[in-house]
């Protein structure tokens, strides 16, 4: 069951995060390893491109909310984009758009990056 | 001639079935509620205008407010539908803004709201044509707000059902993966994303309690002080779910951290752990239903929790089972395969390990024609470290034999090798002495074994003479030797504790005592035979207990 993949590309200073598949409580590890690595790296702006995922769990959404401060608090940001509807309406549905930008386009997200210098 | 009154009668009732079609058409209240109020600007020439609705609570709530700057908007006071006129803020808000006209909007389940209108622009006053027409057109209104407001219910409704199936649908999905992880630490963090990805929490802490000791799992507290707040508090108590109220009237030393729900995870309605919420970030109260999210989750996680450290603790067993057989095969290759005899002193040796292997060690070496070397010891501590110093015990004690030193001098040069190869606090119990045939000769050091014993003429003599045991630190006092001279027929019997201490199933001792008496009664028998009936009286002993000790006894009688 290869069915969550993540993959790092960096746009500039921004670090943008593909997310492919089923991100749930099997697969949420993955992608927190991911994050603690670009914490490691001091890699603080964070685009996550939904394009490719599916399905998202609690467990996923969590990672989000585990690593959101610490990067805030280092003058950076996780940024959503590209989410389908059936992703978007879970995050809704939780609140999460309170707290988060979501762009429906990459390039959308990682400009708003770089136009705060 | 057609009259002026049917031609406007005409245009309005032209006016009233556009208006109807249009927000019949639609069932988003704010567009509903605006085309009514513009409806109104338009036939009444007002500039000013306000819809409010009633609300769950039956206060008024502004929905559509025209002709207001945003300071005058908050004027509106807070007013229950039924205290709308008498209600001296609103006399006051409807003098200052000269509202002329105050309409309920009336549907078939009763006031759905009001509509507050301002003068005209004109300043002529309402006529009850007017009047008559707002009622109208609000009799039309109201069935279309009535529809849009039993779909918004409905959304509400259907969210909640959505939040639920979300809730359900990450239970199903933990509940798969927590079945299949052994690693704690893992189910933890699962649980915590779990939990913060619902409900947005920022700052948590999981704890899970084993016997008055806590386990942090998880948590954005600082370590230290959440332990010492959970001491204090006698977290182990707590197994219900507990609401912000509740934790700062009962639990002051946690509300310091600002925590807002703590949810025991409980086995069999024991609380095994704790599950402490922050604030929510969107800054929403905990549910009913959030607490029972929590709850389901913690269930789930202290299940695998247990689960994965009863796995460990039977993995480590099995482990130490290995161990032991390790230790077991090393003991048991140490001792000597044969037993040597001479024509002058025969000589019967029997070691039995226990279980869980203790550290009993004997040896016998011929050192010329003439000597041989007898030992017994007993290490201190059990399995594979035992064993290892046994092993040391028994090269050195092969290597220093070769030096042909005197056995005094021997044990201070094998204490000091000893202590240097031992650690926190090992210790050895050692005996040895040589017999010399030739001349009849016992010269023994005794370095804080159990004496041995030696019968003669039916008196026992304790074989004390020596020093410390060995093993604890380098020689400061040096040992002693004694040297006995032999005479026919004296034999000394070599023991362990194992002997003497063997317990039966009331837990009672065999004893020195016991012990001595057997040899004496026994001292005319050949060794061989009272090496036996020792056995035997042990093993009766301690019939149907665990042995819990090596056994260890070398008996030499002189010929």
């Amino acid at each position: 069951m290869a069915d969550f993949n993540v993959n790092l590309r960096g746009v500039g200073s921004v670090s943008v995060i593909d997310v492919k598949g089923y991100l749930d409580a099997h697969t949420a590890p993955e992608l927190e390893n991911m994050f603690s690595k670009l914490i490691v790296d001091k890699q603080f702006k964070v685009v996550v491109n939904f394009d490719q995922l599916n399905y998202i769990s609690s467990a996923g959404l969590g990672v989000f909310m585990a690593f959101v401060e610490q990067m805030r608090d280092n003058k950076g940001d996780i940024k959503f984009s590209n989410m389908n509807d059936s992703v978007y309406n879970i995050f809704d549905l939780l609140g999460f758009p309170v707290l988060y930008e979501f762009y429906k386009d990459e390039k959308e997200a990682v400009n708003k990056f770089s136009n705060l210098g | 001639m057609i009259s002026d009154k049917n031609i406007i009668a005409h245009r309005n009732l032209a006016a009233l079935v556009d208006y109807s079609n249009l927000i019949n058409s639609s069932l988003d209240l704010s567009f509903i509620l605006n085309n009514i109020l513009l409806t109104c600007f338009s036939k009444f020439q007002i500039t000013k205008g306000i819809i409010a609705l009633v609300d769950n609570n039956n206060f008024l709530e502004l929905k559509v407010i025209k002709g207001f700057s945003s300071t005058d908007k908050e004027k509106f006071p807070k007013v229950k539908l039924e205290e709308l006129i008498s209600n001296s803020k609103m006399q006051v808000f409807i003098s200052q803004y000269k509202i002329s006209v105050v309409e309920k909007i009336e549907s078939n389940s009763g006031t759905k709201g009001v509509v507050l209108l301002g003068s005209k622009l004109s300043k002529n006053p309402f006529t009850n044509e007017d009047l008559e027409f707002l009622k109208t057109l609000l009799n039309l209104g109201a069935t279309a707000v009535e529809n849009s407001l039993t779909v918004e219910r409905l959304k509400n409704v259907n969210r909640e059902l959505d939040s639920k199936v979300n809730q359900l649908s990450s239970l199903f999905d933990l509940s798969k993966e927590f079945s299949g992880i052994l690693e704690i630490e893992v189910i933890g963090k699962l649980l915590v994303y779990s939990i913060i990805g619902q409900l947005l929490v920022s700052k948590y802490a999981v704890v899970t309690c084993s016997e008055k000791s806590i386990n942090i799992l998880e948590s954005k507290y600082d370590i230290d002080q959440i332990k010492e707040s959970l001491k204090i508090c006698e977290y182990d108590k707590i197994n219900e779910s507990l609401d912000k109220e509740q934790i700062v009237k009962n639990y002051p030393d946690l509300s310091k951290f600002e925590i807002e729900c703590i949810v025991p995870m409980k086995i069999k309605s024991v609380t095994k752990g704790l599950i402490l919420l922050g604030k929510r970030v969107t800054n929403k109260p905990f549910s009913k239903s959030d607490v029972e999210y929590i709850s389901s989750v913690g269930s789930l996680a202290i299940i695998s929790i247990e689960n994965a450290s009863m796995i460990k603790e039977l993995l480590e067993k099995e482990k130490l089972e290995k161990d032991l057989e390790i230790a077991r095969n090393i003991q048991q290759n140490l001792l000597p395969k044969k037993i040597l005899q001479y024509k002058e002193v025969s000589i019967s040796a029997y070691s039995l390990a226990a279980r869980t292997v203790g550290g009993d060690y004997y040896d016998i070496v011929k050192l010329d024609d003439n000597r041989v070397l007898l030992a017994i010891a007993d290490v201190s501590g059990k399995g594979v470290p035992a064993a290892l110093i046994m092993a040391n015990l028994q090269a050195f004690l092969k290597s220093i034999c070769k030096q042909n030193l005197p056995l005094d001098e021997s044990t201070n040069l094998i204490n000091d090798l000893i202590s240097e190869n031992t650690s926190n606090g090992s210790f050895v119990t050692f005996f040895w002495g040589i017999f010399d045939k030739f001349n009849l000769e016992f010269t023994y050091v005794n370095a804080g074994h159990n004496p041995p014993l030696l019968l003669r003429n039916g008196e026992i003599i304790k074989l004390k003479k020596g020093g410390m045991i060995i093993g604890v630190m380098p020689t400061i006092i040096p040992y002693v030797s004694e040297t006995i001279k032999m005479e026919k027929d004296d034999v000394v019997i070599f023991f362990t504790d194992g002997i003497s201490e063997a317990m039966n199933i009331d837990f009672e001792e065999f004893t020195d005592e016991k012990l001595e008496r057997i040899v004496l009664e026994e001292r005319l028998k050949s060794s061989d035979e009272i090496l036996e009936k020792i056995k035997n009286e042990v093993d009766e002993h301690t019939k149907g207990a665990e042995q819990s000790d090596d056994i260890t006894c070398l008996i030499i009688k002189v010929n």
